[in-house]
């Protein structure tokens, strides 16, 4: 299709607009969706049986008679990290110890090589040998030390049905017989071990089943089943969802803001037709048929193209997730996605089109006889508003398929929207006070900005909106990985050693010290279940946080220490003294999701000991600084009795990776954990979710472009009259060239300064509110935003609107 | 009669424009000239070139064939940032459909073309310029809150304001109704009366023709009686 450069019609941006909204819909929808397919599709391998209890301490006998009992199928599998040695170096592994039943639902898949065929397996290892993650290849064929037993590395491991995806898996599998794992010692009293009971059968039989077991679970067990399978990875996926969410309704706002603009560009340029038509008779009717119809072909077209450039793009999504869920992402079939974003395409067009265009419609027929444009009344201004917002709504409403975060989110972007224009009108306003001597230049530019027919403070509250959207995207993005990254301190540890016995301790300390290894002060870790509040049994509690289940089942590593921990902070209360008195500190986080305040008095059940004392402080923690955190801290008298394993931190370097080996060998239950690996993980999960956001990030740059244009060509024809009169009046070129050049200046530059001091205000909300880390301010994101916006809006105003300076003084004769 | 006597002089000026057909004359071999402060009314039907005419005469186009001298200077091989210099200052115009800027006050309106030609009185000849139009109460009143007879003043007091020698208006009536109009026309002619401009007038109001020294009648781009 040939643009004409100097008169882009007022439809063809309109389409591309809503192209771009249906295309961003149609994108999200579809990646959103596979990702979904994906879990359920899992779902039923998803535990490798019909139903699963979780412990963290050996689970009952009983339970394998009640369901042999009730027809079902049993098996039992253990789970543990370790450290294996890997061409000298310890790496991290988690260990699954299988039955012979394993897996009662789906299927293991293995291979003999990298490169050869998998092959499927009802049974996990025999005994002596151990089937291996794909990041252990090199190992294959030749002999492992696990603790105390030597194992045959006999298969590569390459699917198995109750692993969540890499991304919750920060260590690679070993697979191996329950059968052995006694003769290799790792497990001792205290060691971090997740113990697994699953049950297969008839679903008749899993439900009756489900029922006796749930009377008969004791406190810190968990069971799962296809509802509830994989909790943390469903935590994920929403996690995953709701990051999409916030990228995907930033960029329909701005999509959405594009067709907005292009409406009333649209309409103002039908005003003429509308109102010569309406001179020679035609009827209001007749004009809504018309205009309906246009409309419906533009839908129509738009989302015909919209849904295939959104079809392609999710192919570079799906390469920035693919691996985060371990698998694959599955096609999908089916036009559910191409609808909604039809839908969402018809919304849009249909909320700020058609009012502009009815507003159009009531042109006056006398506009045929007077060139002033008539000023829509009161009532169709509101009409417009109120059609823009419902439609905005209910996008909202299908996207986020909540109403209170529609509510919240149309809330957020009514306010911006309702401000925009009186603080940029104030700015201009308050510029336009000083000095009344003069009028060219600064006073005439200023005096085009405030000029109401030219609709410029509208169309500068759009291009903010669009700029704060993308400052939010792309810097905050930035601001907020700085802030996280500058929370860690230079000295980072570089391997967390756990599990470390009591007994071996002082041996431990001895050894790091002999090898002049830096390492921290051991800290105890008693693994304690919260047992009472205040007296009260906590499965008797009704908590109000959704989270406080989980709690409550979780297993928590109580600590002591006599001073307050790096980087904690005491929110309320006073920091564990020496009094000798029953005194526990608790983390914020947890002090809210279990509603505890000061003076609260706590049971935990240790083991068969039973440790009680009052909530003496509540502690804000630093998770992120990768430096030993606990969510419960005492005092040494309460717990130092009470069966424990101890933890601390150290640096390691190269020199002394060899040593690591004799430590694992000397103490077999000491599990390390290597932080600069799991940093990197991080890192690079960081750097793929900003590759998928900056992916939406570039049809957000398209929608800005679209309003860009939209705006220029709104107040195009005004320009080249006013440029005529002032020809005409005596202005030569380059004054004309100035003029120009300066009001998109100013207007980029008083765009950018008002985007960057919101764009900064909700940067500092969502880091404090939303993801608890400190704000870092940055001088950076406010000279971006100028920069950019008045760069931008420079070039591309002085390019678009070229044709406006060398325009001739005749025009202003015939206009 | 000497040259120098005359501010506007027109020379067997035709302008022919393309169009989609092929070439269509608007002006076909016009010449005649303006006296210093003469008040002439340029007359015709629709299409007959008077807008053109005018356009060529003020120096805002250029003619396709013969010559103008617009205050002694040649404007046909002039290109529009010459003339623009030329009129800066010594031309005024005023519109049928006013063509003030929106957004701005009276004022400034008025200050634009004085302070486009350097002028470092532009402040107080503006509000000279305003008073003589009657409009000193609402100097600061932004244009587009102003009645259409007290819009057109202000383009009154624009085109006045740098005291040109020529003041070109096209239709300076045609969008006001009969008494306003009849206002606006005396204060024109008032005013020429007063700075002794020289005014070029295109209209279709017989008050404005009578009131002209001398009418000039075109008929499909042809002078017919001058």
């Amino acid at each position: 299709m040939k643009i004409r450069r100097a008169t882009i019609h007022s439809y063809w941006l309109m389409f591309v607009a809503t192209v771009i909204t249906v295309s961003i819909v149609t994108s999200s929808q579809l990646i959103t969706g596979r990702i979904g397919l994906l879990l359920d599709r899992q779902a039923s391998e998803l535990l490798a049986a019909d139903l699963v209890v979780l412990s963290t301490e050996p689970l009952d006998d009983r339970y394998r008679e009640a369901a042999q009992d009730h027809r079902l199928e049993v098996s039992q599998s253990l789970s543990l990290r370790t450290a294996i040695f890997v061409d000298d170096s310890p790496q991290l592994v988690e260990l699954k110890a299988v039955d012979e039943s394993y897996p009662l639902r789906g299927r293991l898949e293995r291979a003999r090589q990298v490169t050869e065929t998998k092959s499927t397996s009802e049974q996990g290892p025999v005994r002596g040998e151990v089937w291996l993650d794909s990041k252990l290849a090199q190992l294959l064929g030749g002999n492992l030390d696990l603790g105390d037993r030597q194992f045959v590395a006999s298969w590569l491991l390459t699917y198995e049905p109750d692993r969540g995806g890499t991304i919750f898996n920060l260590a690679p599998r070993v697979l191996m017989n329950l059968a052995d794992l006694a003769d290799t010692g790792l497990v001792v009293p205290g060691s971090r071990v997740q113990y697994r009971m699953m049950f297969a059968g008839e679903q008749a039989d899993v439900t009756v089943f489900k029922n006796w077991l749930t009377n008969n679970l004791v406190p810190g067990e968990e069971i799962q089943d296809l509802e509830n399978a994989r909790p943390e990875m469903r935590r994920a996926l929403e996690r995953t969802r709701k990051f999409f969410s916030f990228a995907i309704v930033l960029t329909l706002v701005i999509a959405m803001a594009a067709i907005a603009i292009t409406a009333r560009y649209t309409s103002i340029q039908e005003m003429p037709k509308v109102a010569m038509l309406r001179a020679f008779g035609v009827s209001k009717r007749k004009l809504l048929v018309y205009y309906l119809r246009q409309l419906g072909l533009l839908w129509f077209s738009a989302t015909l193209a919209g849904g295939v450039i959104g079809w392609l793009s999710q192919f570079p999504l799906q390469w920035a997730l693919d691996g985060w869920f371990g698998r694959s992402l599955p096609q999908i079939i089916g036009i559910g996605p191409f609808l909604t974003a039809a839908l969402v395409g018809l919304l849009a067009l249909s909320g700020f089109s058609l009012p502009f265009l009815l507003n159009a419609m009531a042109t006056p027929p006398m506009q045929v006889l007077r060139t002033v444009v008539d000023r829509r009344s009161w009532f169709r201004g509101l009409m417009i508003s109120a059609s823009a917002i419902v439609a905005v709504f209910l996008v909202l409403m299908l996207l986020m398929q909540s109403s209170l975060l529609a509510m919240a989110t149309l809330m957020l972007i009514l306010v911006c929207a309702l401000l925009l224009p009186v603080i940029l009108g104030l700015m201009v306003k308050t510029l336009l006070l000083s000095s009344r001597r003069h009028f060219w230049l600064r006073q005439y530019l200023l005096s085009r900005l405030r000029a109401s027919s030219r609709g410029a403070i509208y169309v500068m509250s759009g291009f903010s909106l669009v700029l704060i959207a993308i400052l939010l995207i792309a810097v905050v993005k930035d601001e907020l990985l700085g802030a996280w990254q500058a929370q860690l301190p230079e000295d980072v540890p570089n391997y967390f050693m756990v599990n470390i016995r009591s007994d071996d301790v002082v041996e431990i300390n001895e050894f790091l010290k002999q090898r002049q290894i830096e390492a921290s002060a051991p800290y105890a870790l008693i693994r304690a279940r919260l047992a009472q509040i205040n007296g009260v049994r906590v499965e008797d509690i009704k908590f109000d946080h959704p989270r406080a289940p989980h709690q409550i089942i979780h297993t928590f590593n109580i600590s002591y220490a006599e001073a307050l921990p790096d980087q904690n902070k005491i929110v309320s209360g006073e920091w564990i003294n020496d009094s000798g008195d029953a005194q526990i500190s608790v983390e914020s986080g947890v002090a809210e999701r279990l509603g505890l305040s000061l003076g609260d008095e706590l049971t935990f059940s240790v083991g068969s000991s039973v440790m009680k004392g009052p909530v003496t402080s509540i502690r804000s923690v630093v998770w992120e600084n990768f430096k030993p955190n606990f969510y419960l801290m005492t005092n040494a008298g309460l717990v130092q009795d009470l069966p424990q394993t101890w933890l601390l931190s150290a640096t390691i370097g190269e020199q002394n990776k060899a040593d690591l080996k004799q430590l694992l060998k000397r103490f077999p239950s000491v599990t390390l954990l290597d932080i600069t690996e799991m940093m990197a993980r991080v890192q690079s999960l960081v750097d793929k979710a900003s590759f998928a956001l900056q992916f939406f990030f570039l049809f957000a740059l398209a929608s800005a472009a679209i309003v860009l244009l939209a705006a220029i060509q709104t107040g195009r024809h005004e320009r080249e009259v006013e440029s005529s009169l002032l020809r005409a009046l005596g202005a030569r070129s380059r004054q004309l060239y100035r003029v120009h050049i300066l009001e998109f200046t100013l207007m980029g530059t008083l765009i950018g300064f008002f985007s960057a001091a919101i764009a900064t205000l909700a940067g500092w909300a969502i880091s404090v509110y939303f993801f608890n880390i400190e704000y870092q301010f940055s001088v950076m994101v406010w000279v971006y935003s100028v920069v950019s916006a008045s760069l931008v809006l420079t070039i591309a105003g002085t390019l678009v609107s070229r044709r406006v300076y060398n325009v001739s003084p005749m025009k202003i004769l015939r206009s | 009669m000497a040259e120098e006597n005359f501010c506007i002089i027109l020379d067997q000026v035709g302008k022919t424009v393309e169009t989609p057909e092929g070439k269509l004359d608007i002006l076909i071999n016009i010449s005649f000239q303006v006296r210093f402060q003469e008040a002439v009314v340029i007359k015709g039907a629709s299409g007959s070139g008077k807008t053109t005419l005018l356009g060529l005469m003020a120096g805002l186009d250029q003619p396709s064939s013969g010559d103008i001298s617009l205050l002694g200077k040649g404007m046909a091989t002039r290109n529009e940032e010459q003339r623009s210099a030329i009129r800066a200052g010594k031309v005024g115009f005023v519109f049928q459909s006013f063509h003030l800027l929106q957004g701005a006050t009276a004022l400034q309106n008025v200050m634009l073309p004085l302070e486009l030609s350097g002028s470092d009185q532009a402040f107080e000849l503006a509000q000279t310029s305003l008073e003589k139009v009657g409009l000193a109460p609402k100097t600061h009143t932004p244009v587009e809150h102003l009645s259409g007879g007290e819009q057109q003043r202000v383009a009154i007091a624009r085109a006045y304001a740098p005291r040109p020698s020529i003041l070109f208006a096209d239709e300076p009536t045609g969008n006001l109704d009969a008494v306003t109009g009849h206002q606006i026309a005396d204060l024109m002619f008032d005013l020429r009366d007063e700075l002794g401009t020289t005014l070029v007038l295109v209209t279709h109001e017989n008050e404005l023709l009578e009131r002209g020294d001398r009418q000039i009648l075109l008929e499909s781009g042809r002078l017919i009686s001058q």
